[in-house]
């Protein structure tokens, strides 16, 4: 008798279920399928004809998987509307929480390096070499600004279990918003804009890590069903 | 404004529970504790076999209920058989009485127009 959960199982993840759904939905179908069996088997019928009925009530397993998948998108605002969560929200949202997020950390790093004293910064900020180093690590707080705001929309994305597309278009969206953003500091002033100037001299580095966090997603998605073929296959 | 924008969120995009299927279960759920293969049993035999549930959204159903609080679940063994069982919480209780109201609202509505019809 062919087995009926992991075929399930491999599609789901297949489909870009969330493995902690993939789990509990494969567990929960196998109980279903064996209180089918149980009930068959009460009417009389034996182990593999009552098998050969719960096989038959829940019809094809790669059916089935793609059935609650739909049913699973469609339990999430997120998931019944992805051209909204997934096209549209990004460009409002990404310039929202990337300047939150850019402020949260240099505020933090503040508080951490100079114990929210300003005279300590003025400095800091007065030394070109340790003005050099703020630049350094401003530019990495903004790079991160952006790759979280990134992770959030991927996050958001495999939550409610969306076709990837929408995880790749939400990303090219961080992406040009990303480019289309900028952030300076120079000494005593902070700065941060919203700009397109058509010209070469874009901050593209910028646009290029919404890019690598859609990139990371995809291997690590990837890296996940072949562990799970890997572990079918054992 | 980020209240504002769930609320709108939520009004203008009623959840897909809404309705038939939500009321059911949790009106299922609130004689007593149960699984997703007596769910589906019980509404097809209680309704006549009028509705059915099918496996493949009864689970994901159940899975959404639990993610609003208003059904909690727990795995538990009986009779050698290990089964998720789903219970309904207060909130579940609440959103029962809100649809019953409605449910009953939209019947009356729908018998009266109906009985003029025929009277017509």
């Amino acid at each position: 008798m062919p087995d009926f959960v992991e075929p399930l199982r491999r599609r789901l993840v297949e489909l870009g279920c969330p493995m902690a759904q993939v789990r509990r939905l494969s567990r929960e179908v196998a109980d279903h399928r064996d209180d089918l069996k149980q009930a068959a088997v009460s009417e009389g019928l034996s182990g593999a004809e009552a098998e050969a009925r719960a096989n038959a009530h829940l019809g094809d397993p790669l059916v089935l998987a793609e059935q609650l998948m739909v049913a699973l998108r469609r339990s999430s605002w997120w998931g019944r509307h992805s051209v909204v969560a997934f096209g549209l929200l990004p460009l409002l949202v990404y310039p929202i929480l990337w300047a939150l997020l850019l402020l949260l950390q240099m505020a933090l790093g503040f508080a951490l390096d100079y114990g929210w004293n300003w005279k300590k910064l003025h400095m800091a900020v007065n030394n070109p070499v340790t003005f050099h180093h703020l630049i350094t690590v401003f530019q990495f707080m903004d790079y991160a600004a952006i790759a979280l705001v990134t992770l959030l929309f991927c996050w958001l994305a495999r939550r409610s279990a969306v076709r990837l597309k929408w995880m790749a278009i939400s990303c090219t969206i961080c992406s040009v918003a990303a480019v289309l953003t900028w952030a300076k500091i120079e000494p005593h002033s902070f700065f941060m804009g919203f700009t397109f100037n058509g010209q070469l001299h874009m901050p593209w580095s910028r646009g290029a890590i919404p890019i690598l966090v859609a990139g990371a997603m995809y291997i690590f998605q990837r890296r996940t069903m072949r562990r799970f073929r890997e572990k079918i296959a054992a | 404004m980020v209240i504002g924008i769930i609320a709108a969120m939520k009004k203008t995009n009623p959840s897909f529970l809404n309705g038939v299927p939500e009321l059911l279960v949790l009106r299922l759920l609130a004689r007593r504790e149960m699984y997703g293969y007596q769910i589906v049993e019980e509404i097809q035999t209680r309704t006549g076999e009028a509705l059915t549930f099918g496996e493949g959204c009864i689970y994901p159903y159940l899975h959404y209920l639990e993610a609003e609080k208003q059904v909690s679940s727990r795995r538990q063994e009986v009779e050698g058989r290990n089964r998720n069982y789903y219970k309904l919480t207060a909130r579940g209780r609440k959103r029962l009485e809100a649809l019953t109201t409605e449910w009953n609202r939209v019947t009356t509505g729908v018998s009266l127009l109906m009985e003029e019809q025929q009277h017509a």
